[in-house]
């Protein structure tokens, strides 16, 4: 196969400029959901949903990297390495 | 641009569907057999659906100047059906020469069970005995890390498997890593709602580089975008991607993955 073509890349300064507004956007998707929540008669609060978006919410406000693919894994149910013996699989 | 769609259920889609693909640049496409949104009652509805994929689909592309290809097999989903799943195996041989056929697919997970994995196996087992190339399905949302991770163990625990012929499909960010280092090819679907947006995919580009990665609509019967891969192509231009880099990724890719099928025939370049 021939040498991979080279990616472009863009600077922060051109990609916050660029996708200001989507995120922007975004957020108060989020912000106007947990009002909707609220403001509704009933209240999921106990619910295991709510305590993965609180999760997920706080892998956004935190310093680590990797944050798509770490709100992913807390969505994810966890992986057995042993689980073709489980099976009786092989 | 011209593009290839290496994953799209075009059983589902209208006549409408095909003039818009192939308006926006799609050339070719690959169908894998799938789920119908209801479980088929025997071995005769899956060989119906064969003679669809191999004998009606390709005619219905080619008025298009659309190259239509396929993949046979069970889905994950009536996999768990063993019985029904065995008589399907055992038919598929019958379709394996037909000229668009390009291997075994799109066979994987969905729900992580032992009789998915059972007749999961049994399908590489056929596709390996055949020498066909294996296109597959991963799990969503909650069950794709787990049942990506199985499907990656069972390939890897056998010998016989050459990587450079296995797609595995609906890769995220948390699943990638792990196709691509181990040698596999990779397929990012384009999908409302329930897996990659065009913006997440062509971070994956940028995170990944472009060797051995794909993206496709997996349009089908549900919600989704026949025309997410043009969608794709527009966001990469939008970041400033040279259109070589684009064209790796939504031809070059496509066509050097299933040229190592001898039923894929070189595409007229335009
Ligand atoms: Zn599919």
């Amino acid at each position: 196969m021939s040498t991979d073509p080279k990616l472009h890349r863009r600077s922060a300064e051109e990609i916050l400029a660029d996708e200001f507004l989507q995120a922007r956007s975004r957020i108060l998707d989020l912000a106007a959901f947990l009002d909707r929540l609220e403001r509704a008669p009933g209240s999921a609060e106990q619910e295991a949903r709510m305590r993965l978006l609180a999760e997920g919410l706080e892998i956004l406000c935190d310093d680590e990297v990797g944050k798509a693919q770490r709100v992913q894994l807390l969505m994810s149910r966890d992986y057995d390495p042993a689980w073709q013996t489980k099976y009786g699989i092989h | 641009m011209e593009y290839i769609d290496p994953h799209i259920h075009m059983v589902s889609r209208t006549t409408d569907d095909y003039e818009t693909l192939a308006r926006m640049g799609c050339v070719a496409m690959s169908e894998p057999a799938f789920w119908a949104g209801f479980d088929r009652g025997s071995v005769e509805s899956f060989r119906d659906y064969f003679r669809q994929l191999t004998q009606f689909e390709p005619k219905r592309a080619a008025q298009f100047g659309i190259k239509h290809y396929t993949w046979l097999c069970i889905n994950a989903k009536e996999a768990e059906n063993v019985s029904l799943s065995r008589e399907v195996i055992a038919m598929i041989p019958e379709f394996l020469s037909a000229p668009n056929v390009l291997g075994i697919g799109e066979i994987g997970l969905n729900k992580n069970t032992k009789n998915e994995s059972t007749i999961f196996l049994e399908h590489v087992d056929l596709a390996v005995k055949y020498n066909q190339q294996i296109l597959i399905h991963t799990p969503h949302l909650e069950d794709k890390y787990q049942g990506t991770r199985m499907i990656l163990d069972m390939l890897m625990g056998d010998s016989r498997i050459d990587r450079s012929r296995v797609l595995v499909d609906h890769v995220e960010e948390h699943t990638i890593q792990a196709v691509l280092e181990n040698g596999f090819w990779a397929g990012m679907t384009l999908y409302p709602v329930t897996k990659c947006t065009p913006q997440r995919a062509a971070d994956m580009i940028e995170r990944y580089g472009p060797e051995r990665l794909m993206a496709n609509s997996a349009g089908d019967w549900g919600p989704s975008k026949p025309t997410a891969i043009p969608d794709l192509i527009m966001e990469l231009k939008r970041r400033g991607h040279s259109r070589e880099l684009i064209r790796r990724v939504v031809y070059d890719n496509p066509v050097a993955f299933f040229s190592q099928s001898r039923q894929f025939l070189p595409l007229e370049n335009s």
